[in-house]
């Protein structure tokens, strides 16, 4: 029996110590990033001068506001789509899932090049677009539905799974006790699948977020807090985008902790 | 009055085949056969997951072979008795009253009042994941028949719980049945189960539903059929048994 113990213990060592070097790999460029501040440079992007810090917090606003509609909109349209994903067995659904995973697959200055001529003014529904006043081509909505798009596969695939481990025999359950189809999906779907909600949330936040190459090609100007990091990285040198990235990676870590607590609990 | 007429069911390779059952009201109608027959298949048809590719279920002389389960009358307890896990005992419980627009006392009232013949009325703010299985069983039947179900589905109810268990649950099913008076269809692979509960037993094997028997006839009907094997050294026990107690006429 001890000896057994001593195996276990053995082989979780040994995961472990695996595990650290990616650890490691990880932590060290965050590390990296809070040595590498210089204090002065960064008060001087947060407050000191006020034309860098005033772009600063432009930049930042124009992110998170983005962010945050692309991933509700993505909320509101992709917890449909996936639900029907999930349950519906039709002609031409591995194609559609297929379809909504071309995003994860290709090089990101693709998928900004597809959404420009798409949507951009001279895109495909370029009139209809315009006409909304839904224009991509440098607009904020342009960042909206860049974000939307990269991040569309991480909502919908992570809303799928959660969907798909719900047992269908709790909804005909519903059902045979009186309640509506939308009933069902209110009172026993939507509260079994808020944590895969809450997950998809995130991580498609995140994604859209984090994403640069493709906004660069189809909404450079509002400027975007991570097209700002390119251009003061070439502009004013490391020391400046170090003073963003840092801002950025910050704010980044306490939401997600926040975010994953509320959805671990 | 339940009648399920000409009913042919296909999944895949599988197909269910059910010429006609009659199902009186307040029958306790056990559908009996082993695993992997069709058993739930049925149920599930009654439900309304799967369409039949022809035939007609008819409850009390209104078709409702195609009409969406709420609209059927029929309320199911699967084996794992699929309790909502979001909701605690009480919500479970409540959860028919309140989709039928039933007022908050009269929700309460009901709620009680079977809690109370369930005996599990110490249980109504715990949540599912911490019953035991005997408790899930008795929380799931008070959700059934707490809307006063026309015909209650049982699929399997007793095959999750230990064998001491087994034999007082069946002793709750049968005083609910007398007490209550519902109608209930019963799927189980267990022949003792099926003789001590059903007033009729409806035999199914390989996707076709071979006859039904009332209880008293069953085991002697079906005694010399081929398609009994997999029970046949219980039946003989069980055959034993009966003649043995039956005095010898005078």
């Amino acid at each position: 029996m001890p000896k057994k113990i001593v195996g276990v213990e053995k082989f979780l060592l040994t995961l472990s110590i695996a595990g650290s070097l990616l650890v490691f790999f990880l932590l060290s460029p965050v590390i990296a990033l809070f040595i590498s501040i210089d204090p002065d440079t960064l008060s001087q992007t947060l407050y000191r001068d006020p034309v860098l810090a005033n772009e600063f917090r432009r930049a930042l606003l124009v992110t998170l506001e983005a962010s945050v509609l692309s991933t509700s909109i993505l909320l509101v349209l992709g917890i449909p789509l996936a639900y029907i994903l999930a349950r519906k067995r039709f002609w031409g659904r591995e194609f559609i899932e297929s379809l909504i995973d071309v995003p994860l697959m290709i090089p990101h200055a693709v998928a900004g090049v597809m959404v420009l001529v798409a949507y951009g003014r001279r895109g495909l529904l370029g009139p209809i677009t315009s006409w909304l006043g839904l224009a991509v081509d440098d607009s904020f909505w342009g960042i909206v539905a860049t974000m939307a798009f990269v991040s569309a596969p991480i909502m919908i695939d992570t809303l799928k799974m959660g969907f798909r481990n719900i047992d269908p025999m709790l909804e005909y359950i519903g059902r045979s006790l009186g309640a509506s189809p939308y009933k069902v999906f209110q009172t026993i779907t939507l509260p079994l699948a808020l944590r895969s909600i809450l997950s998809g949330a995130i991580l498609s936040w995140a994604r859209a977020l984090s994403e640069v190459g493709a906004i660069l090609i189809v909404a450079y100007y509002p400027k975007s807090i991570n097209v700002l990091v390119i251009e003061w990285f070439s502009t004013y040198g490391i020391r400046y985008a170090v003073s963003i990235s840092l801002v950025l990676a910050l704010l980044s870590l306490a939401v997600f902790t926040l975010l994953r607590l509320v959805v671990e609990k | 009055m339940i009648v399920v007429e000409d009913l042919l069911v296909k999944l895949g390779g599988f197909k269910l085949e059910i010429p006609r059952l009659a199902i009186e009201r307040g029958e306790y109608m056990v559908v009996m056969g082993p695993s992997g027959v069709g058993k739930t298949v049925f149920l599930e048809t009654l439900l309304g997951i799967h369409r039949p590719l022809r035939g007609r279920i008819i409850v009390d002389g209104r078709d409702v072979t195609y009409e969406p389960p709420e609209k059927r009358g029929f309320t199911i307890i699967p084996q794992d008795y699929g309790l909502f896990p979001h909701m605690s005992v009480y919500d479970n419980i409540a959860y028919g009253l309140r989709v039928r627009g039933y007022g908050r006392e009269e929700i309460d009232r009901r709620v009680r009042w079977i809690a109370g013949i369930l005996e599990i009325k110490h249980l109504l703010d715990r949540k599912p994941r911490s019953l035991s299985g005997g408790e899930k069983q008795r929380v799931a039947l008070a959700r059934a028949l707490v809307i006063d179900p026309e015909i209650l589905l049982l699929d399997e109810p007793l095959s999750n719980l230990d064998p001491r268990l087994r034999l007082s649950a069946r002793e709750l099913l049968k005083q609910l049945h007398r007490r209550l008076g519902f109608t209930a269809i019963h799927v189980t692979h267990d022949l003792s189960e099926a003789i001590d509960l059903g007033n009729r037993i409806a035999y199914i094997h390989n996707g076709r539903l071979y006859g039904v028997y009332a209880r008293n006839e069953f085991l002697e009907t079906i005694y010399s059929k081929p398609y009994i094997e997999y029970v046949r050294p219980l039946i003989e026990i069980l055959l034993r048994e009966k003649r043995s107690s039956v005095p010898p006429s005078p």
